[in-house]
């Protein structure tokens, strides 16, 4: 890794927003391409922070700022992406399901996941079955992240998945679920693809889910 | 019992004065005859003396929270011809969802079908002028109103208690936002810290506001965990705790934990699951706090038998605690675990299996 790409990895540990938007700005002036940029700073660092997070020695706000700190770099690089045709490694839809309006863990899931290199297409809380189907249809999205903090709201996450396969998308998107009473039998037994416990290992899942 | 204590008659429970003793050797970390049990899992009251909302508009939705009569009539339907075994009091807790103390100041509340959602109202440090307790306010005034009838149809069927009250960080979270409370954390800790201390600056006063209300009516010091106290009784939660490390916990919750203890006789603090757990050291090194109510959490984290050596750890601090565990494990858990400082809580589908547990946990030593 070059000096500038270093130097943004080490913005985005420690969070610091302003550092992360000059070092990106340094580093394309030294020529190092957006792609470069993206792959070696920004996912790299978020990896970083999720496996730190994992450790136990980073937590919540520490994450969030790093994210932000991705983010801030990420809208640098954004529109020399798109001119290079760099595309996103996949379009994720996450959302927190219908009659729940707990949104942090969701939150957390949709920036480490955009910090592995995702589109993310994010519904908000309180989202109905069909508030999703839609937004898979108009945005193709390749996986869906359902989050639920409630017991009593968990039952939504198995109609929104009968949803999507009443609506004859189940083959096209995997679907993950997350949240405090979700285990990984509950989401086999309710036809969800995958299960993650935190953020963290919910970018990992995601990237192997849409890799493969 | 030394202390100044009194009975209470409820049709439904006859044996309360022995209940009560039983609670009050907890509270001690003693055992009279056996430890205290509550045939009740965690939250199940929020399902039971309820009806189905699902159906209605947001609007209709706070009405039916807000339905005094209802929600009292709700109650004494639920007891009425009821026996509560064990330490299993029937408690009517007046709720308007857990941010209902960061409401009192303004945060506007959500109503769903068994809890409420806040809206955060300090959305630039500017906004912590608004930050002003207000004794008009609609949810206090709600609270008050549910309270007062509560006290007058209680009589001889049910106990009445005071609401859910999170003041501390819990309340910084509600009146920020969790988010923007972390984020705070890392940017403008000294804001962060000045709107802190307004989060506990009234508690005292509206904790005592209740109970006062609460002991003009023979009634005693109780909330939702349904553990009694003669004096006053406080659960103190910081459930957001389990997103930041212990280091921000000494520095953010800690000191607002000290404040929100003072003054009062008996404190269960509520811990919320692992993350919450973390900051355990912390938390038990304030003296005021007496006991704990261990709450495993859902998922991954039950059921209780992976807990046992935390459960055993408290035991040798000689922490009383509440366990909450499946009718299933009992057995399993009692068969490796000492009685003392335990309460168990756990919610069979019969009366008959309660009489059995009763017998059951009376030879356990």
């Amino acid at each position: 890794m070059n000096s500038s790409n270093e130097k943004l990895f080490q913005a985005i540990l420690t969070g610091d927003k302003d550092q992360a938007v000059q070092e990106t700005q340094v580093a394309l002036e030294n020529g190092v391409s957006a792609d470069s940029i993206l792959n070696e700073s920004l996912i790299r660092g978020m990896e970083e922070v999720g496996q730190l997070y994992e450790n136990g020695e980073y937590f919540v706000p520490e994450m969030l700022i790093s994210a932000r700190a991705m983010k801030a770099a990420l809208d640098v690089l954004r529109p020399l992406l798109v001119e290079s045709d760099v595309k996103p490694m996949g379009k994720v839809v996450v959302g927190t399901v219908k009659g729940d309006l707990h949104d942090i863990g969701k939150n957390l899931v949709a920036m480490m996941v955009e910090g592995a290199g995702f589109e993310i297409i994010d519904l908000g809380s309180d989202v109905s079955p069909e508030e999703f189907v839609e937004a898979i249809k108009e945005s193709g999205a390749d996986l869906v992240g359902l989050s639920a903090l409630l017991t009593t709201t968990t039952p939504m996450m198995e109609k929104t998945i009968q949803a999507i396969q009443e609506a004859g998308l189940r083959d096209r998107v995997n679907i993950i679920i997350g949240g405090a009473p979700i285990t990984p039998e509950f989401a086999e037994k309710i036809g969800a693809d995958g299960y993650a416990p935190d953020a963290s290992r919910a970018a990992s899942l995601v990237k192997k889910m849409v890799s493969s | 019992m030394e202390q100044e204590c009194w009975t209470l008659e409820l049709e439904g429970m006859p044996h309360f004065d022995q209940a009560m003793e039983r609670v009050y050797a907890w509270y001690e970390n003693e055992i009279i005859d056996r430890p205290p049990i509550r045939f009740q899992a965690h939250n199940a009251i929020l399902t039971q003396a309820t009806e189905d909302i699902s159906g209605l508009s947001p609007e209709k939705k706070k009405e039916w929270w807000f339905n005094v009569e209802l929600q009292v009539d709700l109650f004494a339907r639920y007891v009425e011809g009821r026996r509560f075994q064990g330490e299993t009091f029937p408690v009517y807790s007046p709720n308007l969802g857990p941010d209902v103390y960061a409401a009192f100041y303004g945060t506007e509340l959500e109503f769903g079908e068994i809890t409420s959602w806040s809206k955060p109202l300090v959305k630039d440090w500017d906004d912590i002028e608004k930050i002003q307790f207000d004794r008009g306010n609609e949810y206090f005034r709600a609270l008050e109103k549910l309270t007062e009838l509560a006290l007058e149809r209680c009589k001889g069927k049910f106990m009445v208690g005071y609401t859910d009250l999170h003041p501390g960080l819990d309340c910084v979270a509600a009146w920020r936002g969790p988010e923007q409370m972390c984020i705070d954390m890392m940017d403008d800790p000294d804001k962060l810290m000045q709107l802190a201390e307004l989060s506990v600056a009234d508690f005292h006063m509206i904790f005592d506001h209740f109970d006062t209300m609460l002991k003009a009516e023979n009634q005693l010091s109780v909330s939702w965990l349904g553990v009694p106290s003669f004096q006053k009784m406080h659960i103190p939660s910081e459930d957001v705790s389990t997103l930041i490390s212990p280091e921000f916990y000494r520095k953010f919750g800690l000191p607002l934990l000290k404040e929100e203890v003072k003054n009062i006789t008996h404190h269960v603090y509520h811990i919320d699951g692992k993350g919450v757990a973390r900051h355990l050291d912390d938390i038990l090194s304030v003296p005021e706090v007496n006991a704990v109510q261990w709450v495993q959490g859902m998922g991954d984290d039950y059921p209780i038998m992976q807990w046992v050596p935390f459960i055993k750890e408290l035991q040798a601090r000689e922490t009383p605690v509440i366990v909450d565990l499946a009718t299933e494990d009992l057995e399993a858990f009692t068969s490796v675990m000492d009685p003392k400082g335990l309460f168990l809580w756990t919610a069979p589908e019969s009366e008959a299996e309660e009489l059995e547990i009763l017998k059951a946990i009376s030879k356990w030593t």
